[in-house]
């Protein structure tokens, strides 16, 4: 009797397609290299980013729970929300600039959904071996050898999880404080939670998912092709010369035998992450990862033929037209992003580090002191937007004779802190009259330059 | 010739699909919406508006709030996949 493995197992939800699994083959070569590196960059990025310092506090910290976003030097505040919207605007145009220019050249490289998954199958590798290891490894029966391999995968790919929810929750709340929690087994709920949740996510999408993200659940793979035209770098496979395709000796002349280039030996399926096969044409499976160029190249070298029947090319260029870089899309798309970058670069650095609110008193339009004078008052809101504290000299301008009341000649707000203060502004009544426009303007004494006028308004009797 | 092994791959049932997805872009919108959200309003000055005694603190707001979204997205693409897949066929018999 032969072992039962799992395809003459009955399946329990015949519903379901044949769910093969891909164990993509390893492969070296100059884009392996390439991912490889950018892998790195990336993750190493991620995991490094919140232990930074400046200033003796983290560098780049999303702190939620007090409404703060630190970013080196800055500190931005809700009200700096639009910098947040421009800065979206400014990534999804630049995903629609180089998907334009050179494809998807994101999903290969750079996606989190690619790199991570990249990072789990190198460890699946070095604890479970080779591709064909891997797939004898899981027909084979439960034995100590698989045990220990498949325990010592998941012992890493859980540790690496639990990691990636520490950082990531780490960006949002000060890690190192948040690394004590942990050792002294103090963490609030919901941080737990937060971590957990990542990590749990990041161990099912690039352990498990993997490919299916990318094929299933992108968006993005879906609508790139909107961004595409017949200029945009893909990656091919020359039909022309590769076919007809099919097995030889290295010796066999292949004009003689009037074959192509392709020797069939489908190394670029196996190492297809997504499980296409390049040669039937561009799919929206294929990632741009460029495992089959490398491996493609590879025997191309073997053969003592020229590289490049599978490589990065425009559907322009494999019919033999003239490509061309510049095109009205490229364009557009670069000047888009060259005034939005340039308009958020400009704003962050004319700033001014005040905020100023002018509430008027909804409760009364106007107060008759004695002495002939008319009052109305106010509520300020000065946020003082750097991280030290700083004094400001308060004044109001635009009816003659006003002046404020109760306002000290120096006010101190603390780095990064709100100051509300109750405001009383007055006037002879001889100059009040109606509804009149006035100006608040705060004005940091260390430095006159930093200036913050509101508008707001002062009513007095209308006879 | 591809063996069948390479090719076809994996792949996903027609629910499950439907379930991946309704579940990932209803998170995706969801997230967005809780960024736009709260960076305008402040989660403890809406819980001092609602129920002042409430003092459930921030980052239960903002955790309220993100799952708050992500029910009413997610039912909301669960729906509306729902629709699209059980609509009458279209007859291409009789035109």
């Amino acid at each position: 009797m032969s072992t039962p493995t799992n395809t003459d197992r009955p399946r329990a939800a015949t519903l379901y397609e044949s769910a093969k699994k891909i164990y993509p083959r390893e492969i070296k070569g100059r884009f392996e290299s390439l991912s490889t590196l950018a892998t790195n960059v990336l993750l190493g990025l991620f995991y490094l980013v919140p232990w930074l310092l400046w200033d003796g506090r983290q560098a780049f910290l999303f702190d939620l729970p007090a409404r703060k976003f630190y970013l080196l030097g800055l500190t931005l505040w809700p009200q700096d929300f639009p910098y947040l919207a421009l800065l979206l605007m400014i990534a999804a145009l630049s995903l629609f600039f180089f998907t334009a220019l050179a494809g998807r050249l994101w999903c290969g490289f750079a996606c989190p959904q690619t790199v991570w998954a990249e990072a789990f199958i190198w460890m699946e590798q070095i604890t479970e071996g080779t591709r064909s290891q891997r797939m004898k490894l899981d027909k084979a029966p439960w034995n100590w050898n698989k045990l220990r391999r498949k325990g010592s995968k998941q012992f890493l790919w859980i540790t690496f999880s639990l990691w990636t929810g520490f950082t990531f929750v780490g960006y949002f709340m000060p890690i190192r404080q948040l690394g004590l929690d942990i050792v002294a087994l103090g963490v609030g709920g919901w941080t737990l939670f937060w971590g957990l949740f990542y990590g749990f996510a990041t161990y099912g999408n690039a352990g498990y998912m993997r490919e299916q993200v990318c094929k299933y659940m992108c968006p993005y793979a879906r609508f790139q092709s909107a961004m595409f035209d017949k200029d945009t770098l893909i990656i091919s496979y020359d039909e022309g010369r590769g076919e007809p395709r099919g097995g030889r000796k290295r010796s066999v002349d292949r004009k003689k035998e009037k074959l192509g280039d392709c020797i069939d030996c489908t190394l670029c399926v196996q190492v297809c992450p997504t499980g296409i096969d390049i040669r039937d044409g561009l799919q929206y499976e294929c990632i741009a990862c460029a495992a089959c160029i490398d491996a493609c190249d590879s025997i191309m070298d073997k053969m003592d033929y020229p590289r490049g029947l599978v490589r990065f090319t425009t559907e322009n260029a494999l019919d033999g037209r003239k490509a061309r870089l510049l095109r009205p899309r490229v364009f557009i798309y670069a000047t888009l992003l060259l005034v939005l970058t340039s308009g958020l670069i400009t704003s962050m650095v004319t700033r001014t580090p005040i905020i100023l609110d002018v509430i008027r008193d909804r409760n009364s339009l106007y107060r008759e002191l004695s002495g002939d004078l008319i009052e109305n008052i106010y509520t300020l809101k000065i946020i003082n937007q750097s991280n030290e504290p700083r004094s400001f000299r308060l004044s109001v301008a635009g009816v003659t004779g006003l002046s404020l009341d109760g306002v000290p000649d120096e006010i101190v707000v603390a780095g990064g802190g709100v100051l509300s203060l109750p405001v009383r502004a007055r006037t002879q009544r001889d100059n009040a009259y109606g509804i009149m426009n006035i100006t608040f303007a705060v004005t940091a004494i260390d430095d006159e330059s930093i200036v913050m006028i509101e508008d707001s308004r002062f009513l007095g009797p209308t006879p | 010739m591809v063996s069948e092994e390479y090719r076809g791959a994996r792949k996903w049932s027609r629910n499950k699909q439907a379930v991946a997805t309704v579940v990932w872009i209803s998170f995706l919108t969801a997230a967005v919406a809780t960024m736009l959200f709260f960076a305008l309003l402040d989660p403890l000055e809406l819980l001092a508006a609602f129920d002042p005694d409430l003092d459930i603190g921030r980052q239960a707001g903002y955790a309220a709030g993100f799952f708050f979204f992500w029910v009413i997205t997610a039912g909301c693409s669960a729906v509306t996949a729902w629709l699209v897949r059980t609509a009458p066929k279209r007859d291409t018999k009789h035109r």
